[in-house]
């Protein structure tokens, strides 16, 4: 596709990550741990990120109502525990029941967005935070039986938090991790991620990937090709829906936690920003800019605070590190959108 | 012309509405009396009401399950009214709530259990309305001195003198280390502040190495899943560095369901949460099943927690309160109006001081509680609760 080329906005990110990785030497917190958990976090966020592409790549946006997906996912992970599934075969129940889930929500939402084509991200936002409340009742009214994930006190309703370590905390993290030396790679968790971005890759080889290409760049001329723009917004809001769905159950199992209620409120919002790092725009997203927009944004959460906290005043660290990382990436995108549209800055 | 009698009538109407609404109490009054009159039985409902006020289930459970609790043990009495969910947009809302339990004439105490702040004025206008009404705050945050102006009985944990206690509980069961993690709008507030600073006081007299952390911000944008990222990120760097007899304190109620979980796998101790209780982050992180009819006995949660502890090789390792706090204080604050309205007393002779207080709390709860008078206020108590060593 057409960014190729290696942009500002990354360059950026990359300057920033390297001054945190020669810092968190200098300081001496182990940098093997760092690299470590680094790959953990680029693999357990990135199903998530992922799940922008398909909606971004028909056109319909980046995906803010991605509550919606996500809380599919999470009836998922509450049936598996609540039949008491545990291990590989808990987590594929998790990620099969929250995808047949998924199919019926992103339906109903591609309904929604399909009405009001052209405000995709506001639209979604809004359908995304109103789902929360409703998927609330839900969590406080279903009839489940599992005490473990029951309210402690009154006995009735989901726990906000409900712990996975009795069914598949970990089960990608700590499957087939190869040791090289100090450094641990998660073979699992990343085969997992990988075999998710390829089949995606390979999804826009094929003549229906190409199709929805077509739409999201020039939906006037896909539709005199004879194209049925819905059908293929809607196939692209289920694929969407679907992944944050899986995203969700691979999430979570990292975590150790299923957060139910407001646990989904903020999500979409992080992987926004790691897929605009990749170089994204809100007409076309690539496989790569998720990979590498994941890893730099998740990297540079990683390493800000512990910097942070090393060498500034406690009390200040987590106002400064928020200025200067949500600055940087600003900054990495002014730059962008300055030079662009008028010219240099 | 049509619209302004339109707008008569619905007015009309709201008033018959009013008037119907004051009038319905009354004609339950002149049912009740005569009943009463002829056969005195114990079950009958008496002719007072108390009103508790709590936040809503999904924004705070423990004091909605205290309101709901006191509804079923004293069926015809309490009277339990919810705040609306986004209390602090919705305020007006909160303090006509409030007034609006001073209507009932046979109201005899209110009651508002909440954590937050901005609800006295509604308790001052009770009072200037039903001047015979007892206010009790279990707790609000307002100004002290104003709510020890306004409201006849002002309970609260004491949130301050756990900065020592906490940390000299750490201390005798073996800690080295203290760490303390928070954030950015929590050490913004004076109290959480003050505890931080009282607890580093304490550590460095009692020789232990203090260590202060902070995290993601939970309450500017993101939520709380950074922040307990951060944590499970953080916990295992730290141990490693400082060993395992070290005691980890987070200022966040939801930083123990990853807290206690690496307090298991790394073996670290927990004095106390910051709101110590047996229902929060233990039954989540040890996957506790209860039983229904279990759902408030304390004791039994507490043995089952005991018991997970015992098979993680971390007895005596963790600690807290016997009951939650956000339970104890509302359904004490009940029992406590109960007790006034029965005993018919003298609220500044016979409650208001510290030995009464204490042996109420051993007498209706069977936990010892030490109160002490905030600031030598006569009707402003601060209590500190009874350890238990899981």
């Amino acid at each position: 596709m057409k960014n190729k080329k290696v942009q500002i906005p990354q360059i950026i990110i990359c300057i920033y990550l390297l001054i945190l990785l020669v810092v968190v030497n200098v300081i001496g917190i182990p940098i093997v741990g760092i690299i470590n958990e680094s790959f953990i976090k680029w693999a357990m966020n990135g199903v998530l990120v992922l799940s922008l592409v398909p909606m971004i790549n028909v056109g319909a946006g980046m995906n803010f109502g991605m509550p919606i997906g996500i809380s599919a996912g999470l009836i998922g992970l509450c049936i598996a525990i609540e039949l008491r599934l545990q291990g590989v075969i808990g987590f594929i129940t998790a990620m099969i029941v929250g995808s047949l889930i998924a199919i019926v929500f992103g339906l109903c939402y591609s309904k929604i967005l399909n009405r009001l084509k052209g405000k995709e991200e506001i639209i979604g936002t809004f359908a995304g935070f109103s789902f929360i409340p409703i998927m609330n009742f839900f969590w406080t009214l279903v009839p489940f039986k599992n005490r473990q994930m029951l309210y402690p006190v009154g006995g009735k309703g989901l726990r906000p938090k409900i712990s996975l370590k009795n069914y598949f905390e970990g089960i990608l993290d700590n499957s087939l991790v190869v040791k090289i030396g100090e450094f641990q790679i998660p073979v699992a968790l990343i085969l997992f991620f990988l075999i998710l971005c390829f089949l995606i890759q390979y999804l826009y080889r094929t003549r229906v990937g190409h199709v929805m290409t077509a739409v999201s760049e020039n939906e006037k001329f896909a539709q005199i090709s004879g194209v049925n723009i819905n059908k293929y917004r809607t196939k692209g809001i289920i694929l969407s829906t679907i992944l944050a769905a899986i995203g969700i159950c691979v999430y979570s199992q990292s975590y150790g936690f299923v957060e139910l209620y407001d646990g989904p409120f903020m999500m979409a919002f992080p992987a926004v920003s790691a897929i605009l790092i990749g170089g994204a725009s809100s007409k076309s997203a690539t496989v790569k800019q998720v990979l590498i927009g994941t890893y730099l944004l998740q990297t540079t959460y990683l390493l800000s605070i512990p910097v942070a906290n090393a060498i500034l005043v406690p009390e200040i660290t987590e106002v400064l590190r928020m200025i200067i990382t949500n600055g940087i990436i600003l900054y990495a995108f002014l730059y962008k959108g300055g030079s662009k549209k008028y010219g240099k800055i | 012309m049509k619209k302004r009698l339109m707008v008569l009538l619905l007015a009309l109407a709201m008033t018959f509405n009013l008037a119907a609404c004051a009038g319905e109490p009354k004609k339950e009054e002149v049912a009740e009396v005569p009943a009463s009159g002829e056969v005195i039985k114990e079950t009958e409902a008496p002719s007072y009401k108390i009103g508790i006020i709590t936040p809503t289930l999904s924004s705070s459970e423990d004091e909605f399950r205290a309101g709901d609790n006191m509804v079923k043990k004293y069926p015809g009495i309490v009277k339990h009214l919810t705040f609306p969910e986004n209390v602090n947009a919705e305020m007006e809302t909160a303090l006509s709530q409030i007034v609006s339990l001073a209507d009932d004439p046979d109201m005899k105490a209110i009651i508002i259990a909440s954590g937050g702040s901005g609800y006295l004025p509604g308790l001052q206008k009770v009072k200037e309305k039903r001047p015979d009404i007892i206010t009790i705050t279990a707790p609000i945050w307002d100004d002290p001195e104003l709510m020890a102006k306004y409201v006849d009985i002002n309970l609260d944990t004491d949130w301050a003198r756990r900065g020592v206690t906490i940390v000299e509980k750490a201390h005798d069961m073996g800690a080295k280390t203290f760490i303390h993690y928070s954030f950015p709008t929590h050490l913004a507030k004076e109290v959480i502040s003050l505890r931080k600073d009282t607890m580093k006081e304490t550590a460095e007299k009692l020789g232990m190495e203090f260590v202060e952390v902070v995290t993601p911000d939970p309450q500017t944008g993101d939520g709380t899943a950074p922040m307990l990222q951060f944590l499970r990120e953080d916990v295992p760097r730290q141990i490693e560095k400082y060993g395992p007899d070290t005691n980890i304190f987070g200022s966040n109620c939801p930083m123990y369901d990853v807290i206690l979980d690496e307090a298991l796998k790394l073996k670290f101790l927990v004095a106390e949460q910051c709101c110590p209780t047996p229902t929060q982050a233990y039954p989540t992180v040890m996957g506790l099943e209860i039983a229904e009819e279990d759902s408030a006995n304390f004791d039994k949660i507490n043995a089952m927690i005991s018991e997970k502890a015992k098979e993680a090789g971390m007895t005596g390792r963790l600690s807290g309160w016997p009951m939650p706090v956000t339970i104890f204080l509302p359904e004490y604050a009940v029992e406590l109006a109960k007790y006034a309205i029965d005993n018919n007393s003298n609220l500044k002779e016979d409650v208001l001081n510290k030995e009464f207080l204490d042996k109420f709390a051993k007498d209706t709860f069977g936990v010892g509680v030490d109160f002490q008078s905030y600031q030598q206020k006569d009707n402003y108590y601060m209590m500190i609760m009874e350890s238990i060593f899981y």
